[in-house]
This record gives structure tokens, C-alpha cells and sequence, in this order.
């Protein structure tokens, strides 16, 4: 499935909103979070069989989750997806995609973004005294105050 | 005067000093050259003593849980009984220091020992990694010390004794018959190999998986005396089996026999550095799988041979 | 059979870096193997965001101490794309044989490491005295034996002469004479084959449904390969194959990585013959526009992630790293269940998890002014020093 078939089927079957072809190879979209595991088990069977990366952001005003997925022809979609600011939740793709776990703490640890039904395990990255409610990636996270 | 000559001996020539010293000198032979094989420079001539010296001036740790007198005594058991053994060897002579009726199998024993008190040591140091060596330690002293006990029993049917003495000296009257146990010769450097616990068989002690196996929790005074009594068990098997194989010095006197002695040993701990630096570590079960399957059933073919050979020739 | 817990790491002999991992033993066999990470997170993504593109070339640069020129490649790959920076062709190409000689020298290392871990250190002598070669013509190209700061927005910072490229193809003949006997070890040396062959199992549906990439996926019959799939600097302009075999185990990784370092010979002799000339950089703005991009670089230990977001300023909106070892880290636990304790090193080593080297160039300050210490200057130091003790290296 080449770049233009994607944006094709991301747009007319998943209706996924803002479809770009970026360049060759490169696509972007933006899903509302309710569509997720829906759209990414499609995307699945269309052969896109890897999640590259899971990369969080702090927008301000809420969270945007990309998810990096890619298929065996070169073609990597990054699928948005936003948060609300004020309890931000994802749905685990660990079902579809077993290695992601890994991606998904660091959601967990460094944006305080909660994955609903991720497998429970011990923490990374961050060390296992590291305070509750500290979120380094968050925009406005200016540090552990000194104790 | 008589006491002097045989404290002297046992104490200085070619006994505990002397022997120490060649240790040293063989583990730096081994050292160096294993590193000219692996393209190294390798270590200087006084590296192992000062390697000892060093050691000797460390803080010994003794761990809290551990038994305090049988972690300290065990290192010192080990090296009693390595240097009891050479006792029994001829150096340049054909008789030893001390020889009576079977003593091969008395040194063959006493080489155990050193075996069974590291297994001990690591297990009353109390720490994991050591634990785990101490168990394959034990576990593949099952592996190399048939063929070993069979291979040895070669030459002794051949000479019809169990004396090394004479063993020595049935093969200086006889010395075609050595070449009837090359295939045991090469058994028995393998299975040292073994004993020693170089790499293949450095199973016990492996660093990338149990630290440092049975001595990981050794430091100072005692993982000197452990490390010595490594180097003299390799020198004391070296004379075993050049003295059982090799026909010894050939009763060649103090000077020729003596040089003969050290050029065989030497040439014996050449042959176990050069097996060292070609092959790669087994794992336990490959280690039993190749000791039963192959290395007993070529002693015990060699063994075949010799009685045949008993039977027909001698 | 009692169960016994054995904790490997942080600190281990085996491991390059801090990481645990829990073993739960049945004898000498793994039941179980748990995995804790975490403990070099230095916090780079966020540092990057308050520092400009230039230092963040740098500080990613540091990430990774063996891989570094792929993280610079990558980040550098994506904000040229968001500037809209097309750099010269022959930037591209130097690019390349780069990050192929970063390939060498890592998979020489590995390979040296792999022999370590299986008590093989004849092996790992010889190919890490074999991978002093192509670290010296890294030295001699870019001035460091790590670490090479040759990437910049919009080209390279260095230019190959003719004389480095005619030293680059002698080395490169020798090493491939070095590496066709190390494939004739790997595979007639009877002990290292049965302590390779059938450890550290991934069968293809794992690796695939795991997501691991490099040669770890490539050893289970994947052809996953970003150079192929997804080609950038000057992949799209050599010919070269995708090493790839059905082993599904650590014997296999081996294979795939000794036979990459042959192409990637091939790559550097044809990248090196039709080496176009031209500038090495284009200028670059320094405010780079807002937007964003996705790079991707096949890393000598498999795909090697970045995503940037910009916003208009001079510093980044948001770097994300996903390094190739991350990814090949969920397999780890499959590859560890029902082996021997034994096994245990080579199979976390398999998948080549990244470690940092030291950089050697120092700088010293005794008399009042700074020295900076060049590669042969400290040569002969070290060599003067070890001569003082008794030992001679000179005629090395």
C-alpha cells in the first residue's frame, strides 16, 4: 500500500480527519481518541504490522499522541490523536501490538497520560521513587523542588 | 642431617618454595601465551608475583553470612593437599620424594580435593553467584574425572603398577611403549582442561554469567592462596602426566633430568594454553555430553589397546 | 526443582550498561525473566527542548556512544526536511560512508563482545584489533574515533580528500580478507557454533508481532531493512542486498551481521568510486519554520526513530528519540524463557544493546595553557609510559 492508497483509506474508510501525504512514504492523519484501537486494528490488516514509536506532546491546553505506525513498503503514518488536559487517557494497543508496552510507560511516566489496559510492570523510564504527580515531559514541570 | 635434607626438600627444593615458584612461572607462560595466540602483548615475567603480592596487601572481606572459619580454612585445605601431591612425583629423578604402593591413585585423590574445598567455599559463602558455581563445579567433576581415572590406567596396566615410580620407570626401560598411549596423552590434556577449569570448561567460573563463580566473594590473602593453588595444581598435573605419558626426566640426574622436567611441563602447559585460546566456553550439559559420550568412550578405547598391547607384546 | 531468583545487573560483568533483569531459575534453566530499564535515562528529549537545533545536533550526537552518527543523521534528517534543505549530493554521500563505517566498527565490536560472552576471548581480540582499523580511518576522516560532529543542517561539516579516500579502500580490502575468515569461524569453530546455534530463539511470528527490528529481525527471515524500504542520504543511489536467514537465533544474528559488514564494503567501494563532486553543505536558516517530521535510519542495530516538531523559534517544540535497542527489548523476554543460565549473555547480547565508549581526546591544563592532545601525540605517551615500566610497544 503505497502513501496515496493510505491517505485514501484513512480518509474515505476511517474517516480520519486532516489526511496529508506529506512526501513519499509519509503520512499523517488525526483520529479522535474514541476511534483509536478501531482504526489501528484496520490499519493492522492493511498491512501497517509495526508501531514504530509512540511519541507524546504537551500542547498547553492538552495532550497529543502520535503513533508511529509503518508498513513493510517503507510507509510510515503518524496517527494523532488529542487529550483533554484534565484526566488525559489513551486505550493500550497492546492487544494489537504486544512490543508497544514499553512505548506506552513512557506516556505513562513522562507526560502522566494514563493507557487504559497496558500490562502492569515495574516502571520506566524514570526510577522507582520518583514522586507521584511529577511529569518531566509535561510543559510546565520546572523541576523536582529540592527537598 | 638426614631432616634437614628431606625438610629441605619438602620446604624449599623442590617443595613448597621452589614449587611456588614455578607456579608463578608457568601461569606467566600460560598468560603470555595466550595473549601472542590472541594477538596481545601480553604480561611481563613478574606479572603473577606481582599480581600475588598486590593481592596479599588487599582488604579481606569475609562475608557477614558466611562461615567465617570454613571460608578461611578451605583455601589453606587446598593448597595442603596440592602440595602434599608433588610430593609423590618424580622430578628429576626416577623415584619421588616419597613413593609407596598406589600412590596414582592417592595423588590422583588428593588433586580432588582442591575441587571439593572451592565447591565448599562457595557454598558457605552464602552469595548467590557463588552458590551456583559451587553446584557446576561439582557437577562437572563428574564429567572429566572418569575419563581421567581411566586414561591413568593405561600406562599403570601396561607397567603393572599402580606406583608412579614405577610407572616412570617401566616407560625409561621401555620407551617405545609411549607411543601406544598418545591417544590417552591427549585425553588426559583435555580432561585437566577440565580439572583446572579453563575455558572450555571454565563453567564454574564463567564472568559473564555467575561473576566469579565459587570465588566471587574471595578477595585479599585468600583469593591469592586460591588463585596459587590453581597455578600449582596445573604445574603438579603437568608432572603427573608428563611422568605417567612422557617417561618423566628418564632418570637423565639432577641436571639433564631436572631440565627435561621443565621443558615437558612447560611444554604440557603450552599445549593447555593453546587448547585454551581456539575454542569458546561450553555450556554444563554440553560439557557432560562431551565427556561421556566422547571423551570416556576414547579412554576407554585407549584402555582396549593397552590390554591388548599387555596381552601380546610386553 | 526449587526455583531460585538470580538478579543480573544493574552492575554485572555481563552488561555493558545498567540494566536488571531478574532471573527465575530451575536448575540452570530460565522459567522467567524480568526486565527493569531506566537507569541512563539522562533525560535528553527534555533537555532538548530548551537548547537551539545546532546544540541539540550535539547533544543527540551523545546518546549513544557507537551509534552516534546515526542519531545525528536522524535528527539532522528531519529538520532539514521541515526547513526544506536539500543538502549537496555529496554531503549525502559522505553521510553514507559514515554511518557504513559506524556500521563496521559496531558490528566488528559486537562481534568481539558476542566472543566474550560465550568465554571465546581469542575471538574478541582479534576482531576488536581488526576494528582499531576502520576506527582509525574514522579518526583520520572526521578527527574522532566516536562522536564525530560531521552532521550539520544542510550538509556535512568535512570533506573526504583523495588521499583518505584511497586509504579508506586499502583498509577496506583488508577488512574484508579479516571478516571472509571470520565467517569460516563462525561457522567450522564447532564449540562457538553449538553455544550459537538454537539460543535465544525468535521465531518469525514473534519478531514480527514484537516489532523487533535490525539483525535480530533479520535473522528470523524479515527483510526489514530501513536502507531498502525507506531509503535516505544515498541509499537509493548503491546497489546492496538485505542480509537476511532462517535461523531465528543467536548463530543467526551472527551471520546476518558478518555478512552485512561485507556489503556494507561494497557499499563504501561504490560510494567512494562515484563520489560526485561539489560542495559538502548548503547554508541552512538558522530559525528553522514550525512544522514537523518524522526520520527514520537503519542504525547498525536496526531502526532508529526521530520525530521533531518545531515551532518557529530557535529551539524545538518537542524531540522524540526511539533508539533501536527500545524496540528489540520486548523480545528479550522470549528469547530468555526455557534457556540455560549460561545462555544468558549472548542472548541479551544478540540483539547488540547500545553501551557508551570513552572519547579519546583529552585535554590537559598543568602549565598554565590548555593542550589539546592529539591521536598520535597520545600514541606515544601511552607508549613512552608503558616503556618507562619495562614494556615495549614501539614496534607494534
Amino acid at each position: 500500500m503505497n502513501s496515496q492508497v493510505l491517505a485514501d483509506f484513512l480518509a474515505n474508510e476511517l474517516e480520519a480527519q486532516k489526511v496529508n501525504a506529506v512526501r513519499e512514504r509519509r503520512v499523517a492523519a488525526e483520529i479522535p481518541v474514541a476511534k483509536l484501537t478501531e482504526a489501528i486494528e484496520a490499519l493492522k490488516e492493511k498491512g501497517l504490522n509495526k508501531i514504530s514509536a509512540i511519541t507524546g506532546l504537551d500542547l498547553g491546553d492538552g495532550f497529543e499522541v502520535i503513533y508511529h505506525l509503518c508498513n513493510d513498503e517503507g510507509v510510515l503514518l503518524s496517527l494523532k490523536t488529542f487529550l483533554p488536559r484534565e484526566n488525559p487517557s489513551v486505550p493500550s494497543v497492546t492487544d494489537l501490538f504486544p512490543g508497544v508496552f514499553l512505548y506506552e510507560r513512557e506516556l505513562i511516566d513522562l507526560l502522566g497520560i494514563e493507557v487504559e489496559g497496558t500490562p502492569h510492570g515495574r516502571r520506566y523510564p524514570l526510577p522507582d521513587d520518583w514522586p507521584e504527580g511529577e511529569y518531566p515531559l509535561r510543559k510546565d514541570w520546572k523541576g523536582l523542588s529540592k527537598e | 642431617m638426614d631432616l634437614v635434607l628431606k625438610l629441605s626438600y619438602m620446604l624449599i627444593f623442590p617443595g613448597f618454595l621452589f614449587l611456588v615458584l614455578y607456579a608463578m612461572a608457568c601461569e606467566w607462560v600460560d598468560r603470555k601465551l595466550y595473549a601472542r595466540f590472541q594477538n596481545r602483548v601480553g604480561p611481563p615475567w613478574f606479572q603473577p608475583l606481582a599480581d600475588f603480592i598486590k593481592l596479599l596487601a588487599k582488604e579481606e572481606i569475609v562475608p557477614e553470612a558466611a562461615d567465617k572459619i570454613m571460608f578461611r580454612a578451605l583455601p589453606v585445605v587446598a593448597l595442603a593437599a596440592v602440595l602434599t601431591s608433588f610430593l609423590y612425583i618424580p622430578v628429576w629423578d626416577i623415584t619421588a620424594f616419597h613413593s609407596f604402593p598406589a600412590d596414582l591413585v592417592v595423588v590422583f585423590y588428593l588433586l580432588t580435593i582442591p575441587t571439593l574445598a572451592f565447591f565448599l567455599a562457595g557454598w558457605h559463602s552464602t552469595s548467590l553467584f557463588a552458590a551456583l558455581g559451587s553446584l557446576r563445579t561439582l557437577t562437572q567433576l563428574f564429567a572429566y574425572e572418569v575419563p581421567l581415572l581411566i586414561v591413568l590406567m593405561g600406562p599403570a596396566l601396561l607397567a603393572g603398577t599402580w606406583t608412579i615410580s614405577e610407572i616412570t620407570a617401566f616407560f625409561v626401560a621401555n620407551p617405545g611403549l609411549l607411543a601406544v598411549n598418545l591417544l590417552g596423552f591427549c585425553v588426559a590434556l583435555v580432561a585437566i582442561q577440565g580439572k583446572l577449569e579453563r575455558v572450555p570448561f571454565d563453567i564454574a567460573e564463567a564472568e559473564t554469567e555467575i561473576v566469579g563463580g565459587p570465588f566471587t566473594e574471595f578477595s585479599g590473602r585468600l583469593l591469592a592462596i586460591t588463585r596459587l593453588v590453581v597455578d600449582i595444581e596445573m604445574v603438579v598435573l603437568a608432572a603427573l602426566i608428563s611422568a605417567v605419558f612422557l617417561g618423566g626426566s628418564f632418570g637423565l640426574g639432577p641436571v639433564w633430568g631436572f631440565l627435561l622436567f621443565l621443558l615437558k611441563t612447560l611444554l604440557i602447559v603450552g599445549l593447555l594454553a593453546l587448547f585454551k585460546s581456539v575454542v569458546a566456553r561450553l555450556r554444563l550439559e554440553q560439557m557432560m555430553k562431551f565427556c561421556w559420550k566422547y571423551l570416556a568412550p576414547v579412554a576407554l578405547f585407549q584402555l582396549f589397546i593397552n590390554i591388548l598391547v599387555k596381552a601380546f607384546l610386553v | 526443582m526449587a526455583r531460585i531468583k538470580v538478579p543480573i545487573g544493574p552492575q554485572h560483568p555481563a552488561l555493558k550498561e545498567p540494566e536488571s533483569f531478574n532471573l527465575v531459575l530451575e536448575g540452570e534453566r530460565i522459567i522467567d525473566a524480568e526486565v527493569k530499564l531506566g537507569y541512563n535515562h539522562r533525560g535528553i528529549e527534555k533537555a532538548c527542548e530548551s537548547r537551539n537545533i545546532t546544540q541539540c545536533i550535539y547533544l543527540i550526537e551523545r546518546i549513544c556512544g557507537i551509534c552516534s552518527h546515526s542519531h545525528s543523521t536522524t535528527f539532522v534528517q528531519a529538520v532539514e526536511e521541515i526547513a526544506g534543505v536539500e543538502p549537496p549530493p555529496r554531503a549525502l554521500y559522505i553521510r553514507t560512508i559514515i554511518a557504513e563505517l559506524e556500521r563496521i566498527h559496531s558490528h566488528l565490536l559486537w562481534l568481539g563482545v558476542a566472543g566474550h560472552e560465550v568465554g571465546f576471548d581469542t575471538l574478541f581480540m582479534y576482531s576488536w584489533r581488526d576494528r582499531e582499523t576502520v576506527m582509525d580511518l574514522l579518526a583520520l576522516i572526521t578527527g574522532n574515533r566516536i562522536n564525530y560532529g560531521m552532521n550539520k543542517v544542510g550538509g556535512v561539516r568535512r570533506d573526504i580528500d583523495s588521499e583518505q579516500a584511497r586509504l579508506i579502500l586499502e583498509s577496506i580490502d583488508l577488512l574484508t580478507e579479516r571478516t571472509e575468515y571470520y565467517i569460516k569461524v563462525a561457522v567450522n569453530e564447532s564449540t562457538l557454533k553449538v553455544r550459537l546455534a538454537g539460543v535465544g530463539k525468535l521465531p518469525r511470528e514473534t519478531a514480527l508481532s514484537l516489532g523487533a527490528v535490525g539483525p535480530t529481525v533479520r535473522a528470523s527471515g524479515i527483510p526489514r531493512d530501513i536502507r531498502k524500504d525507506d531509503p535516505y542520504a544515498a541509499y537509493d543511489q548503491v546497489d546492496f542486498n538485505v542480509i537476511t536467514n532462517e535461523y531465528a537465533d543467536v548463530f543467526g544474528r551472527t551471520l546476518v551481521r558478518i555478512y552485512e559488514l561485507l556489503e556494507s564494503y561494497q557499499i563504501i567501494r561504490a560510494l567512494i568510486q562515484n563520489l560526485p563532486d561539489g560542495p559538502i553543505a548548503v547554508k541552512a536558516p538558522r530559525k528553522i519554520p514550525a512544522g514537523e517530521a518524522v526520520s527514520r535510519y537503519e542504525a547498525p542495530r536496526g531502526e532508529n526513530i526521530h520525530y521533531v516538531r518545531t515551532n518557529g523559534s530557535e529551539f524545538p517544540e518537542r524531540v522524540k528519540v526511539r533508539a533501536p535497542t527500545l524496540a528489540n527489548l520486548a523480545s528479550i523476554r522470549e528469547m530468555l524463557k526455557g534457556g540455560f543460565l549460561a545462555d544468558f549473555p549472548i542472548v541479551i547480547a544478540a540483539i547488540d544493546p547500545c553501551f557508551s565508549c570513552a572519547d579519546r581526546m583529552i585535554r590537559l591544563s598543568g602549565d598554565g595553557k590548555d593542550a589539546l592532545w592529539d591521536w598520535e601525540r597520545l600514541r606515544n605517551y601511552s607508549i613512552d609510559w608503558y616503556k618507562l615500566r619495562g614494556i615495549d610497544f614501539s614496534n607494534r
